[in-house]
């Protein structure tokens, strides 16, 4: 199929005000300084409202069009280097429509609600700027027509997302969870950065239509390492295994920014990638069987170790860790299965979020607290906040009617139907994981607003303000009404990018499926109101090896420290110790750590400048003797 | 063999000699004083080579003026006369390099050239190199006088405590 | 047969004063100021030696804007007038004027950042009270007026020996340059010798390269030395030892691994904006060198030469990102950041394609701009004892003096490549350009290196914005109008060529063609 994209007409040629506003507005946050603190948090919302307004003129736009395969806005020429020609250039088609929706809408909500949560906070202004700009970078990720422009929203958002999670950062652990964020972040955006110039080598180009044309011409070695390389990116930034540790320490930043960066948007950017990228992924069937491994793999370590945490945002951080395996899984699975990872991916947008703000919520009314042993019968002294709570927690663990159950239970169907052995392991895992989601998502709930207050001294819960309920209220309506609604019009709405799919299921029925499902749901819900339904220990009680395992992450710290961070030492010290002694140091140095202190007191700074020569010389030896062996060979 | 390569032989070895010597003794002196010898040998290499003007400019610069200077500065540094040890330490590795490089390059020049003949171009006298400056190499003369000035300034500026004051 | 000899014999070569004209103008004006040094009265020499200078770059600058669209070689072969030699002079001057507006700044500290009497023994009662009285001295202006026309010679030499001396007149100011720190005088001086000897070390083995590629083609002009590379009797070992050993003497300079050693010491003893004129000149001049021995007189040889010089940029930006990491001295951390960047220009260098000569140029220029910014920042965070150059005496800045600290974070980002910062355009170029000439492995290695090395920038930005400013926390000094001038000069440059890159690309696109 020959992918071609139309040149933007009429209003659609604006489409390039989506990312400028929102731009426009935290400039004007961050360069006035002090003299925006009375009314910049209003700019910063209202910005990404009449963003939000301007999203949806673009959406109607491409509906009443015929062709909707999208339409394309060169805006200039950014790159002309070495025969590439890379665009400044946008392209608006479903994918990037709805995306557009999520972000603005979602993100809208939220801009509201940090209004309210962030008011005692000195440095709000600064705050609603880092967020604008973070809305900025995640409208020209989506927006992009060509990779390049892909990886500077990326990137964009990578920043944003770093600053703020490092937002409070008179808290060392704000601190290290902004650095464990941004450096996890780079071992991904490495690979994509690679996968970037495979497709520069390979196809001499990076816009999306010209290399998902060409995709048919690669060998499949090529587009199975391009696919890899992609996924590296993805699950830097969307934190799956084996990169998802950081995503859990983010939940340090600000709660408004868990909800809409480490939620709702920017975690899925590494799903959109792959929807994005489809051609690529379904040219290469072991690129798809990694996609989907991964996603199992993630999506049941994040249940697993969301079952063992006591901190309010850390269980809904696994949660999203978790969440975002199944999108994994569903665009792995490829075919119609893609778009059921993107109505997931909106769906749990929507409740997510709401479940972050009223998390948030409760925090708020509670000093801040996020122990959820220390919380306990808020229901009563906070109405909104636990009737949204209670609806997300409902949508998340798939009831029906709600969202979670229209997302869901197509995904652990279609695991199922996958060829093979594979499709019954990846659909046992699902189904698994739905059971686990419910079990501990239904012990954050019942602790958190049933059974007897286990408060700290001098607690006053309190409702939040409205312009805090609001945001909630509309997204728990948003958790309720979405599911369904999003289940009978996204296929077909996104039919032009990913492509007609008949769907046969041959082996089991979705009546089936949607039993089993169920009962594992119950099961795991009703284990957990029945074990955490008179509340439960305050401090944290000794624990078989599954868990103490689960509440030490599974151990992905330590992995992440021997695999990546003590190489990295070892490599650090050998060229320290070469550098600083050169290759007469090495030979000198046990000597001199043996016998001379004075000789060192002598050293001004450094190693001896004959010691320098001498590493030139070495140097110049090897280089010479180099030379003469390529040359003879 | 002809008188000529006799000569180059002999002088080369005395300059590899001396240059060893230099590099090996314990004194400061004697090692500047090798070093006039390795510079005259070298210099004698330059005129069996017909290089006349060449030969009397390395007399003149390297031995008149380079290592005396280095002897002054010997004298008027008070560096220790007499024989000393932090002249001679045994640095292995240095000495391997340094004699592995040296020993490398005399490989390749004598496998790069074997028994060809290359003929001497003609005499490098006075008049000879005095239109070659003035004719091919105008600008890198030219501009041989910057680095001189160049070098002449620098030289007062960090050597003279009595200026800049006033 | 004496007198009449020029008359008779010889023929005095061509010389096109035109196309010379912009290094020309420079040693005039560096004669001039030495003058003025001899003449004018001591309260004049300052301001006069400062006009004298800009005026003289910027006259050098018009001479250069003149003569572009020249291709010819001039000077009886010795000098190459064409893109890549105009564009690097350009750059050079360019570069140049902004850091010589660093060097002329006095406000900071009385008397600029330069001792008034450098023979003065360091630690002395004498030094000390030099230290905060005494101005300073003004030779630094010819002498860095030498350099820059070295440099611009040394872009454009075409032949060895015209290489070789123009590497020597730029690199003999440097040493002294380097010795002439106000503040800190043992370190500079340290150094200045460290600089010197070294660099005569190097230019010993870029002479003896020289002797080499002069054995094996019997011409040391690059077009006699391309024709012998094209077909030549002799063995070939002493061509590429020769190479080799040329390129160490240009490697060096250029600072890359494991030719870097000096680096880091000397960037942190020399006078501030010192530093910054050979991180953003004498880099531009060296890769300028570099680019003509491997692009004019070596051309068909690459597939011999790349994989040796290929690994030495790997080693390079491995170097340069390790090293970093582990650095506490913000200069000496700057110092291994330009050594990463060198390596990232070796990438581009070594595409031997138009696409990887335009993006070297492009990236040096690039650098060079950012960098300037970056050390006219450092020459303003100080105390009493002159600049606090440790990195914990940046803890907190952000907090202290939140603009410096918005340019520093924003100078950080682009030498981590972030997109929209010059850093970014400049490294895509040159991967770009090592994909197409199928290098693959470099730009693996690039990328992965970049990711190491964004980690010990975000630690200084974390540093300053994310901890409480202490009691050490030095105030940043208002700068005078010349830093403030050439640091948003600096810092506009390496937004401006990240978001609109390409008016310059196209310009180092069309001037990538070397005369031959």
């Amino acid at each position: 199929m020959e992918i071609e994209f139309a040149a933007a007409e009429g209003w659609l040629h604006n489409v390039w005000l989506l990312i400028a506003v929102p731009l426009v507005s935290a400039a004007i946050l961050l360069l006035l300084g002090k003299r925006a603190d009375k009314w910049g948090h209003w700019l910063g919302a209202g910005s990404v409202g009449v963003t939000f307004v301007l999203a949806l003129t673009f959406f109607f736009q491409l509906r009443g069009m015929d062709e909707r395969e999208g339409v394309e806005l060169s805006l200039f020429e950014y790159l002309p280097v070495a025969g590439l020609k890379v665009d400044f250039g946008l392209l608006y088609d479903p994918l990037a429509a709805i995306f557009t929706l999520l972000i603005t809408g979602v993100g809208f909500l939220i801009h509201v609600y940090a209004v309210g949560y962030m008011s005692h906070d000195p440095g709000r202004r600064r705050f609603f700027g880092f967020f604008n700009l973070f809305v900025a970078a995640m409208l020209l990720l989506v927006l992009g027509n060509n990779f390049v422009m892909l990886y500077i929203g990326w990137e964009g958002v990578g920043l944003a997302s770093y600053l703020l999670i490092s937002f409070y950062f008179d808290r060392p652990a704000a601190a290290t969870a902004g650095k464990k964020a941004f450096l996890i972040n780079r071992v991904g955006d490495a690979g994509f950065a690679i996968a970037i110039f495979l497709m520069f080598a390979t196809l001499g180009t990076t816009q999306y239509d010209e290399v998902f044309n060409g995709v048919g011409q690669l060998t499949g070695a090529t587009v199975t390492a391009m696919g890899l390389l992609l996924l590296l990116g993805a699950c830097g930034k969307s934190g799956q295994f084996p990169l998802h540790t950081w995503l859990p320490d983010a939940m340090e930043g600000p709660t408004p920014v868990s909800a809409l960066i480490h939620a709702a948007t920017m975690v899925t950017a590494g799903v959109y990638l792959i929807a994005r990228s489809h051609p690529v992924f379904d040219a290469s069937e072991t690129a798809q069987a990694v996609v989907v491994t991964i996603g199992a793999i993630t999506l049941l370590i994040g249940c697993i170790i969301g079952c063992a945490k006591d901190d309010i945002k850390r269980v809904l951080a696994y949660s999203t860790v978790s969440q975002i395996g199944y999108m994994f899984l569903a665009v792995g699975l490829g075919g119609a299965a893609y778009a059921l990872g993107l109505i997931h991916l909106l769906a749990h947008g929507f409740f997510k979020a709401g479940l972050f703000l009223g998390a948030g919520s409760v925090m708020h009314g509670m000093q801040d607290q996020t122990d959820i042993r220390r919380f306990g019968g808020l229901a009563k002294h906070m109405r909104i906040t636990w009737i949204t709570f209670l609806l997300g927690y409902l949508a998340i663990i798939g009831l029906p009617p709600l969202s979670g159950f229209f997302s869901k239970d197509p995904i652990i169907h279609s695991a199922f139907e996958r060829h093979g052995w594979s499709g019954w392991v990846l659909g046992s895992v699902a189904l698994i994981g739905a059971g686990l989601t419910a079990f501990y998502m239904t012990r954050l709930y019942v602790l958190t607003f049933h059974g007897k207050p286990r408060w700290t001294e001098g607690q006053h819960p309190h409702e939040s303000p409205p312009v805090m309920t609001i945001p909630l209220i509309l997204l728990a309506v948003g958790s309720v009404a979405a599911g369904g609604l999003m289940a009978t019009s996204v296929p077909g709405w996104l039919e032009p990018v990913l492509g007609e799919h008949e769907e046969h299921h041959a082996r089991l029925s979705e009546w089936t499926v949607t039993a089993m499902t169920m009962a594992v749901v119950i099961l795991g819900a009703g284990l957990g109101f029945a074990l955490f339904r008179r509340g439960t220990a305050l401090q944290e009680q000794p624990a078989g090896p599954l868990v103490t395992a689960a509440r030490r992450n599974l151990y992905f710290d330590t992995l992440n420290e021997v695999v990546f961070e003590l190489p990295g030492k070892l490599l650090t010290r050998a060229l320290v110790f070469l550098d600083n002694r050169g290759i007469d140091g090495v030979v000198n140095g046990l000597a001199a750590t043996v016998g001379g202190g004075s000789g060192r007191l002598r050293r001004a700074q450094t190693g001896f400048v004959r010691s320098y020569a001498l590493s030139i010389l070495g140097g110049a030896v090897l280089v010479v003797a180099a030379m003469m062996a390529v040359t003879l060979s | 063999m002809t008188t000529a390569d006799l000569l180059l032989v002999a002088l080369g070895a005395v300059a590899v000699g001396a240059g060893v010597l230099v590099v090996s003794t314990r004194h400061i002196v004697r090692a500047g004083l090798w070093l006039v010898v390795n510079l005259l040998a070298v210099a004698g290499c330059y005129l069996v080579l017909a290089a006349e003007l060449v030969a009397w400019v390395q007399v003149l610069l390297y031995v008149g003026a380079v290592v005396v200077l280095l002897l002054f500065a010997v004298m008027l540094t008070r560096a220790p006369i007499g024989a000393s040890d932090d002249l001679d330490r045994p640095r292995w590795p240095g000495a391997l390099i340094g004699g592995g490089a040296g020993l490398g390059l005399a490989a390749l020049f004598v496998s790069g050239y074997r028994w060809s003949r290359v003929d001497l171009p003609s005499p490098g006298t006075a008049t000879a190199l005095g239109e070659q400056i003035f004719t091919a190499w105008v600008l890198p003369f030219e501009v041989v006088g910057v680095l001189l000035l160049a070098a002449l300034i620098g030289a007062i500026v960090v050597s003279r405590p009595d200026i800049g004051s006033r | 047969m004496t007198t009449d000899i020029a008359a008779e014999t010889l023929k005095l070569p061509s010389l096109d004063y035109a196309a010379l004209a912009p290094m020309l103008i420079l040693f005039g004006v560096g004669c001039v100021g030495v003058l003025v040094e001899a003449i004018a009265p001591k309260k004049a020499r300052f301001p006069v030696q400062l006009v004298l200078a800009v005026l003289g770059i910027a006259a050098s600058l018009t001479a250069i804007v003149l003569a572009a669209g020249t291709e010819k070689v001039t000077a009886a072969g010795a000098v190459a007038v064409d893109g890549p030699g105009l564009f690097l002079q350009g750059s050079i001057a360019v570069l140049g004027l902004v850091a010589l507006l660093l060097i002329s700044e006095r406000s900071l500290e009385r008397g600029g950042a330069f001792v008034a009497q450098a023979a003065v023994t360091a630690n002395s009662e004498a030094d000390r009270d030099q230290a905060t009285r005494g101005s300073g001295a003004t030779e630094v202006y010819p002498l860095i007026i030498f350099s820059l026309g070295g440099m611009m010679l040394f872009a454009a030499a075409n032949d060895l020996l015209t290489m070789f001396v123009a590497l020597e007149v730029f690199s003999l100011p440097l040493y002294l340059l380097c010795a002439m720190a106000r503040r800190r005088r043992l370190l500079s001086q340290e150094a200045a010798l460290k600089y010197f000897l070294l660099g005569a070390f190097a230019s010993a083995f870029f002479l003896f390269g020289i002797a080499l590629v002069y054995g094996y083609a019997g011409r040391v002009d690059f077009a006699g030395i391309h024709a012998a590379v094209l077909d030549s009797p002799n063995d070939i070992a002493l061509l590429y030892i020769g190479l080799a050993m040329v390129a160490i003497g240009l490697l060096f300079k250029a600072a890359l691994a494991p030719f870097h050693v000096w680096t880091p010491d000397v960037y942190q003893g020399a006078p501030t904006p010192v530093t910054a004129l050979m991180a953003a000149c004498t880099k531009v001049a060296a890769f300028g060198g570099l680019l003509r021995v491997l692009y004019v007189a070596f051309e068909r040889s690459q597939w011999d030469y790349r994989p040796v010089l290929g690994a030495i940029a790997v080693l390079t930006m491995l170097v340069g990102a390790v090293l970093a990491v582990t650095q506490t001295d913000i200069k000496r951390l700057l110092a291994y950041s330009s050594i990463a960047n060198a390596g990232y220009v070796l990438v581009g260098v070594l595409a031997i394609s138009k696409a990887g000569l335009a993006s070297s140029l492009f990236y040096l220029v690039a650098y060079g701009f950012s960098v300037l910014a970056a050390f006219g920042i450092v020459t303003l965070v100080r105390d009493a004892d002159g600049e606090a150059t440790h990195l914990s005496r940046w803890a907190g800045l952000g907090r202290r003096s939140p603009l410096y600290a918005t340019l520093f974070t924003f100078l950080l980002l682009a030498f981590a490549g972030i997109p929209l910062t010059s850093g970014f355009t400049a490294k895509f170029g040159v991967f770009a350009a090592a994909i197409e000439a199928d290098q693959t492995w470099l730009v693996i290695a690039g990328v992965i290196t970049s990711a190491i090395i964004a980690f010990p920038y975000l630690r200084v930005v974390v540093m300053m914005w994310l901890s409480e400013p202490g009691e050490s926390t030095p105030a940043v000094s208002l700068p005078g109008a010349l830093t403030a001038a050439a640091v948003t000069i600096g810092a506009a440059a390496t937004l401006l060529l990240g978001i609109v890159p390409q008016p310059l690309l196209d310009m180092t696109e069309n001037a990538a063609h070397f005369v031959r």
